[in-house]
C-alpha cells in the first residue's frame, strides 16, 4: 500500500516535466520550416491582393495597409519573433520595389521612408510579442487543467484503493487471527470453538473471493466507455439462471423468485459482467433489506431495452442515499454497520457495468421495499421469435 | 478399504496442491503430485493414473500441452482446474480433450463431485461398463432406446433436434458440454459457429422439462462455455 501511494504521488510531477526542454529564448528565436512556409504564404496573399488593388485602383495610397494586415496576421499563426520581424522586413522592401516609384527597382532615399519602415517593424515587433505572450497564457492554462483533471482522476483512485485496502483488511485480520489462533492453541480448543474458527476462516476467504471477483470484472472492461466491453448475443433466461445459480452456491439460504416473460429473447451482452451484476444486487437486497420475503428478480421486454429488476419487501434505501448509491462513496462514510460488507464497491462496479454495455441503471423505493432496475439495449433485427411459435 | 483410484494432480502452488491432495487421501484415493507440465506429462505416461487434475497455470508451459501430450495415447480422464473470468480458456481445455473443468476457488465436494463423474465416465469410454439405457435424474427419465422422455411419469413430446440435444447431455451427464461440441453432434460439423438455433432450442426445452425455466433442475448453463446435465442420483 505504501509502495503504491509512493507510486501515485509521483503520477503529477512527473506530468509537469513533459513539457519540452528547449530554453525560453531559444523557442522565441527560432527558426523552423513551419514559420518560414507560413510567413511566406501570407506576404505572397498580401502581395496579391495590393498587386490586384494597385491594378484597379491606379492608386498606391493603401499598399501599405495590406502589408500591415499581413503583419498582424503573422504572428498570431507563427512562433516566436523572428518571423514578424523578417517579414516586416520583406515587407518594407516590396512595397518600395513593387509599389512605389520607381518600380522594380529599390530606392530608400524617398522622403518619409525611415519612419515607413519604422511604424512596420514596431508593429511588427509588438504584435509578435502579444501573441506570444497570449499563446504562452493559454498553454499554461491547458497544462494546469490537464494537470487538475489527471489529479481528480488520482484522487478517485486513491480513494477507490483505499476503500478497498480498507475492507479487505478487515476479513484478512479475521482469517490470520483465526488461523494463528488455531496452530498456537491448538489442544486447548474444544472441538466446537476449532469448528467456528475454520468457519470463519471459510466466511471471511468466501467474501474476499467475492470481493476480488467484483474488482476482476472492471479489468473486463476497457476504459469505462460505453460500448467497450466484448458482447455477444445472450440469452436473458439463461444469464437470469447463471446469476440465480451463483448467488445460491455463495449465500445458500437466499430466497429469490425468479419471474420472465415467455417470449424467448436474446440480446447483446458479457454474460458474465451482466451475472455479476445480478448477483451483486440480490446479495445486496438479501443483506441489507433485512426482509423476510423472498427477492423478486424479474425482466420486462420493452421496446428498446430489456428491464432488469430486483425488488426486495424489505426497509428500503434512505432518501438521501438514492442519488449516490451507486457512486461508490457510501463505503467511506464509516457510519454504516454493515460497512464491512462492503456492497458500496458492489454497487459502484455495477454502475460501471451496466454503463460499459450502453445502458442504465436506477434506484428507488417501492411502497415497501427498494427496487434496483437496469436497461440494456436490444438490438433493433429480427432477433425475437417467440418460445411458442 | 480398497483405493478408489489414483489421482495425478499437477498444480504448482504448494497449497492448493497440499488440499487437494488432502481431501483425495481421506477419500481414500492415492494421489501423486507433480509441480510442472513436464513432471506431469512424465508421471502420467509412466503410473497411468486413473485421473489427471490439471492446473493450467503452469511453470514451464502451458496446461494445455499436457492435455495433448496425454491425448495422444490415452482417453483417461482429464478435469481443468480453471481461474474464473477466462470462459475461452475453458472452451479451449475442453476443446483440446479435457472432460471436465472446476473453477477456482472450489469447494471440496464439488471437487469430488466432479470426480466421480469423470471416472465414471472414463470408464464408459473404455469399455469397462456399459453405459445405461435409462437416464434417471429427480423427475426426468430418458429411455435412450425408446427414444422417450418422461416427466414425472408423463410423456414429455420433444422435437428430434430437442430430443438429439437433451439426449447428447444425458449420455454426458455431469459434464460440461460446449456449445460447439453440442451444435456439432446435433447439427453435424458444417454447421457455422452462430449458437443462437441452440439457444432458441434449449429455451423450448427447459420451457417443456423444467417448472421455472429461470431456476433449471435438470439442464445447468454454464455461462460462455455450454450446457451441463445433472447427475443421475
Amino acid at each position: 500500500m505504501e509502495k503504491l501511494r509512493d507510486l501515485f504521488a509521483k503520477i503529477p510531477r512527473w506530468l509537469m516535466e513533459e513539457r519540452p526542454q528547449k530554453s525560453y529564448w531559444g523557442r522565441k528565436w527560432e527558426i523552423t520550416w513551419k514559420n518560414t512556409l507560413v510567413t511566406a504564404a501570407i506576404l505572397a496573399v498580401a502581395t496579391l491582393v495590393a498587386w490586384i488593388y494597385n491594378r484597379i485602383s491606379e492608386s498606391t495610397v493603401n499598399i501599405v495597409m495590406f502589408y500591415t494586415v499581413a503583419l498582424i496576421f503573422i504572428p498570431r499563426f507563427t512562433e516566436g519573433y523572428v518571423p514578424g520581424i523578417a517579414a516586416a522586413m520583406i515587407s518594407v522592401v516590396c512595397v518600395n520595389y513593387l509599389f512605389t516609384y520607381p518600380y522594380s527597382r529599390l530606392d530608400f532615399t524617398q522622403e518619409g521612408y525611415p519612419v515607413t519602415f519604422f511604424c512596420m517593424m514596431l508593429i511588427a515587433v509588438v504584435v509578435s510579442a502579444v501573441t506570444s505572450y497570449t499563446k504562452e497564457q493559454s498553454r499554461t492554462l491547458a497544462a494546469q487543467e490537464k494537470q487538475l483533471r489527471e489529479a481528480e482522476k488520482e484522487k478517485l483512485r486513491a480513494n477507490l484503493l483505499r476503500a478497498v485496502s480498507h475492507d479487505l483488511r478487515t476479513p484478512l485480520t479475521g482469517i490470520i487471527g483465526a488461523s494463528s489462533s488455531y496452530l498456537e492453541n491448538e489442544s486447548r480448543l474444544s472441538e466446537e470453538e476449532k469448528r467456528n474458527m475454520v468457519r470463519h476462516i471459510g466466511t471471511d476467504a468466501n467474501w474476499l473471493l467475492n470481493m476480488v471477483e467484483n474488482l476482476l470484472t472492471v479489468t473486463r472492461i476497457r476504459d469505462g466507455a460505453i460500448n467497450s466491453v466484448n458482447k455477444s448475443m445472450e440469452a436473458v433466461e439463461e444469464v437470469l439462471s447463471g446469476a440465480v445459480g451463483r448467488v445460491r452456491k455463495r449465500v445458500p439460504q437466499i430466497q429469490v423468485t425468479v419471474r420472465m416473460p415467455e417470449d424467448f429473447i436474446m440480446i447483446p451482452m458479457d454474460a458474465m459482467l451482466i451475472e455479476q451484476v445480478l448477483v451483486n444486487l440480490m446479495e445486496n437486497a438479501h443483506f441489507h433489506a433485512h426482509s423476510a420475503k423472498p427477492i423478486e428478480l424479474y425482466t420486462v421486454n420493452e421496446a428498446h431495452f430489456v428491464r432488469f429488476s430486483v425488488r426486495d419487501y424489505g426497509t428500503g434505501i434512505a432518501p438521501d442515499r438514492l442519488e449516490t448509491i451507486f457512486d461508490g462513496e457510501a463505503l467511506t462514510d464509516g457510519g454504516d454497520p454493515d460497512s464491512y460488507r462492503g456492497m458500496g464497491i458492489g454497487l459502484s462496479i455495477c454502475k460501471t457495468i451496466i454503463a460499459a454495455h450502453g445502458g442504465r441503471i436506477e434506484a428507488k423505493n417501492c411502497d415497501q421495499g427498494a427496487q434496483i432496475s437496469f436497461w440494456l439495449p436490444r438490438e433493433e433485427t429480427d432477433q425475437d421469435v417467440k418460445a411458442y411459435s | 478399504m480398497a483405493v478408489n483410484g489414483t489421482i495425478l494432480i499437477v498444480e504448482d502452488e504448494d497449497s492448493i496442491c497440499d488440499f487437494i491432495a488432502t481431501s483425495l487421501r481421506a477419500q481414500n484415493y492415492k494421489t501423486v503430485e507433480a509441480k510442472n507440465a513436464r513432471e506431469g506429462i512424465a508421471l502420467a505416461a509412466s503410473l497411468c493414473p486413473d485421473l489427471i487434475l490439471l492446473d493450467l497455470g503452469l511453470p514451464d508451459m502451458d496446461g494445455g500441452e499436457v492435455i495433448k501430450s496425454v491425448r495422444q495415447w490415452s482417453m483417461l480422464p482429464i478435469i481443468v482446474i480453471s481461474a474464473r473470468s477466462q470462459e475461452k480458456e475453458k472452451v479451449q481445455a475442453l476443446d483440446m480433450g479435457a472432460d471436465d473443468y472446476i473453477t477456482k476457488p472450489f469447494g471440496v465436494p464439488e471437487l469430488m463431485a466432479r470426480i466421480r463423474t469423470a471416472m465414471r465416465h472414463g470408464m464408459i469410454a473404455v469399455g469397462g461398463r456399459p453405459a445405461a439405457q435409462v437416464f434417471r435424474v429427480g423427475d426426468l427419465m430418458l429411455d435412450f432406446e425408446k427414444r422417450l422422455v418422461k416427466l414425472g411419469g408423463t410423456e414429455i413430446h420433444l422435437t428430434q433436434v430437442e430430443y438429439k440435444i437433451v439426449a447428447f447431455l444425458a449420455r454426458n451427464a455431469g459434464k460440461v458440454m460446449t456449445y460447439d461440441a453440442v451444435i456439432s453432434h446435433v447439427w453435424g460439423p458444417y454447421m457455422d459457429d452462430n449458437n443462437r438455433i441452440l439457444r432458441v432450442n434449449m429455451a423450448n426445452i427447459r420451457r417443456k422439462i423444467e417448472k421455472n425455466p429461470a431456476e433449471p433442475r435438470y439442464i445447468f448453463t454454464e455461462t460462455g462455455v455450454g450446457y451441463r446435465m445433472a447427475e443421475e442420483e
